[in-house]
């Protein structure tokens, strides 16, 4: 049993120390997230409350079996592409110490403007981490579209506020019945647009093609995995806990959450640089996980996150090393890249493979699984959809994957990556464990139902 | 009502970040968007012929007309993160005119991907 | 042509807002300006100080022991109830302002094209010292009047940017105000985590309130309240400091 507040506390308080003791600082970076990931491990069901006010009144955390799954993930891929790419940390270990803790908060955090605290801290660090390629035109455009983004959901948050005077998220659940129509559904508009911006949705994901397109192996992990997973997660929250939304309304997002993976593959089979399909990928990737969201199948969704975000923080780390070794990404100019260095293709191949869902591996069972239940529900047009944009991304991917490994015209490419071992670790312990759980998929589902029901009954 | 006049803050800062080109101008635009916001907040507690929300001599909290001090409380941290963005994007400003000579996003060009 | 669109974009929104915010109807509606009623709302509680009991009344100089000590009902929130978004707070400002620092990494000072004139010397020499010590009053007294640690923090950096204007050759030590922020953010932590060993609860008011009204009150909010200032004194005047900072010599 650990307090949730420590895992927000303690890398907060090592950021501040770390100011202090520049030398130390990599050090207390290891150390706080290895605290980080073991206490995700040993967290249980619990709700604690900040300063010993009672919700609504005082800030509470909630650590339930969605946010617990939510750590662990979350510790888990920070963890790993920390350690991978550990030479790119440099100066931005206080940067990074912040994200860890503003991410594992808004997970746990049960208060809608506490939330928006933490939504400020992670964008803000990620504002930062964007930098790291000194590509600042991309960077300019998160700040204005995040900031946007902010401003919309606190102005959604106020507007209920002033109405139903709660910022607890449960008792914001039970109030929201009571509030008229018209208010609800200006409020939920607002917050809704704010989390596109940092979910990625359409139209305010104009910002993620030059952040994500121009990472290194550090940010690309840190992005594409730890972010996307916290974000996509918090929105599933708000959107499936705390709102019940009107027919009318859903059918709105719906349709928003769609066009963005449509479009998004659609992009994404356009490019030519791997880390360019990654980013349009990520995009698409997080408009499915929203559309299961929003259709209310949790379980699935968090399957479809997990898959996500395994097979990308192996893709954006090794794409971004590849980018810093060569000093490029272009498709054309790494004919047959994995062919000489096979190691380093090995994970990146079996990630692909899971991520675009073939027969055998993880991502084929969370497919068969989500197109099966929302076909149930009655809905056919959005399987058909989802199915044309698995079509696509199957296309690109594949074909990436040929130009890597096997070139057909042209010679083999000149350029290597030096010291590519932690990649190639990375790549081959996260692809075991895609191949473990692809093979025994009731790992991820039944295993953390049993884990999580031990847990709550050790208490 | 004066909350009119906040939400037309928003629309203005809105206007002028989907028309402005020039990088400082979109941070005005910004912070203009934000001002409203913060304004609207404010504007949300405000309780006819009420106080402020501090006890002076005299006064007792159960029979006294305060304003609602908890919008006044979330405006103050929405204030301290504005001022912290707009200080990054001034930053990430700089280095773009270090590096392009330019405030306006036209004359920028994209940037090279290799 | 764009700025058309933009106008009527602007125009659909505006009249989305209007239509839906101040509509009527079923249901709870938006309260119309000052026609707020704060007894539905959580700030009742925070107004009248009984979270967690039944106090009927608190009044000034007179209530002892008040579950919240501050007379200043907007700190008893920011430092108190809601003492965990303050936190949040104070590290987005030292997020920042890291990276500011770290984008803007030059080591000499910027010269301004016109030295800084007399009269400006003369003034600031004078006018610094009343703005310092005024700011540290704020965030003193912030649990008593209005102002508090943020206000507080900012009037010290006004009083830095001061001396940066007059002074062509002044550049404060950036170590010794990273230390100060590292120390005070470090500091409002350790206070919480002590709250949570001492109370069980993380940022617990473990020190007895005292009378409402009174300098020595309210438990932790002033000393938490002297950390944030010192911390965003110092935090502004290291972002003035990275801002006019330059490469190169």
């Amino acid at each position: 049993m650990i307090n949730p507040v420590l895992l927000i506390a303690i890398p907060l308080l090592f950021a501040f120390l770390s100011v202090m003791f520049k030398k130390a600082d990599k050090g207390l970076l290891t150390i706080a997230i290895f605290f980080n990931l073991i206490g995700a491990f040993l967290l249980k069901e619990t709700e604690v409350i900040i300063g010993g006010w009672k919700p609504p009144f005082g800030i509470n955390l909630v650590a339930d079996q969605y946010s617990i799954f939510g750590l662990i993930v979350l510790n888990i891929v920070f963890a790993l592409t920390v350690f991978a790419s550990f030479s790119s940390v440099k100066k931005y270990s206080t940067v990074l110490l912040v994200s860890l803790a503003s991410l594992n908060g808004l997970l746990l955090t049960g208060d809608l403007f506490n939330l928006f605290v933490f939504l400020e801290i992670a964008s803000i660090s990620g504002y930062i981490l964007s930098t790291m390629t000194k590509k600042y035109k991309g960077t300019f455009n998160y700040i204005v579209l995040g900031a946007l983004g902010s401003n919309l959901y606190l102005l959604g948050l106020i507007i209920l506020y002033a109405t139903v005077g709660t910022l607890n998220m449960a008792d914001m659940a039970t109030k929201v019945p009571m509030i008229n129509n018209n208010v609800l559904l200006l409020a939920l508009t607002f917050i809704f647009a704010g989390f596109a911006v940092e979910a990625k949705l359409i139209p305010f994901n104009g910002w993620v093609k030059n952040v994500y397109g121009n990472v290194n192996d550090l940010s690309g992990g840190i992005f594409s995995s730890a972010y996307s997973t916290a974000f996509i997660l918090v929105f599933g929250r708000i959107f499936t806990e705390v709102f019940q939304l009107s027919e009318t309304l859903k059918v709105v997002f719906l349709t928003i959450s769609v066009l963005t993976f449509i479009f998004a593959e659609a992009a994404a089979f356009e490019q030519k640089n791997i880390r360019k399909i990654l980013a349009y990928s990520s995009v698409a990737q997080a408009g499915l996980a929203a559309t299961l969201l929003l259709f209310g199948f949790k379980e699935i969704a968090m399957m479809q996150i997990l898959n996500n975000s395994l097979a990308k923080v192996v893709m954006f780390t090794i794409a971004g090393g590849i980018y810093l070794a060569t000093g490029t990404d272009n498709l054309d100019k790494l004919n047959g890249l994995f062919k000489k260095q096979f190691l380093l293709g090995l994970g990146f191949t079996i990630s692909a493979m899971s991520l675009i869902g073939l027969p055998i591996f993880y991502g084929f069972y969370v497919k068969i699984l989500s197109l099966t239940s929302i076909m149930k529900s009655g809905n056919y047009i959005v399987p058909i959809l989802i199915l044309l944009a698995a079509l696509i991304e199957g296309v690109y991917y594949i074909r990436m994957l040929v130009k890597l490994w096997n070139p057909k015209d042209g010679e083999v490419t000149g350029l290597k990556v030096e010291k590519c071992i932690k990649y190639a670790l990375l790549g081959v312990i996260v692809g075991a464990f895609i191949i473990y759980i692809s093979i025994n998929p009731q790992f991820v589902t039944e295993g953390m139902i049993n884990y999580l029901s031990k847990i709550a009954g050790g208490m | 009502m004066i909350q009119y006049l906040f939400i037309g803050l928003i629309l203005i800062g809105m206007y002028g970040l989907l028309t402005q080109k020039n990088l400082i101008k979109i941070i005005v635009a910004l912070n203009v968007l934000e001002v409203g916001v913060n304004l609207f907040i404010i504007s949300t507690g405000y309780v006819k012929d009420g106080i402020a929300p501090i006890l002076f001599s005299g006064a007792k909290t159960n029979v006294g007309n305060f304003v609602d001090p908890l919008p006044q409380a979330l405006v103050l941290t929405a204030i301290v993160i504005g001022v912290g963005v707009t200080a990054l994007a001034l930053t990430v400003v700089r280095k773009l005119y270090e590096k392009y000579g330019t405030l306006e996003l036209d004359e920028m060009g994209s940037e090279k991907n290799d | 042509m764009k700025r058309l669109i933009a106008i009527l974009l602007v125009g659909v929104l505006g009249f989305f807002i209007f239509t839906n915010l101040y509509s009527e109807g079923n249901g709870k509606v938006f309260p119309k300006f000052g026609e707020v009623k704060i007894s539905e709302r959580v700030s009742d509680k925070f107004v009248k100080k009984n979270v967690n009991g039944n106090v009927t009344t608190v009044e000034y100089k007179v209530t002892k022991d008040a579950e919240s000590g501050s007379a200043n009902m907007v700190t008893s929130i920011v430092v108190n109830y809601r003492s965990f978004d303050t936190l949040g707070e104070v590290t987005v400002l030292f997020v920042s302002a890291l990276g500011v620092g770290l984008l803007l990494s030059g080591k000499s000072r910027m010269k301004f094209k016109t030295p800084p004139n007399f009269i400006l010397k003369a003034a600031v020499r004078v006018v610094a010292g009343i703005i310092l010590i005024t700011g540290v009053y704020i965030f003193i007294h912030g649990h008593l009047t209005p102002g508090g640690g943020f206000p507080g923090g900012s009037m010290i950096a006004s009083a830095i940017l001061l001396f940066y204007i007059s002074d062509d050759e002044f550049k404060t030590k950036v170590k010794a105000f990273k230390f100060l922020e590292g120390t005070a953010g470090s500091l409002y932590l350790i206070f919480g985590l002590l709250g949570l060993t001492m109370g069980g609860y993380f940022l617990y008011n473990f020190i007895p309130t005292g009378v409402v009204g009174e300098l020595l009150s309210a438990g932790i909010v002033p000393i938490v309240y002297i950390f944030v200032g010192l911390k965003v004194g110092s935090e502004l005047s290291n972002l003035i400091s990275d801002f006019l900072s330059e490469e190169g010599k």
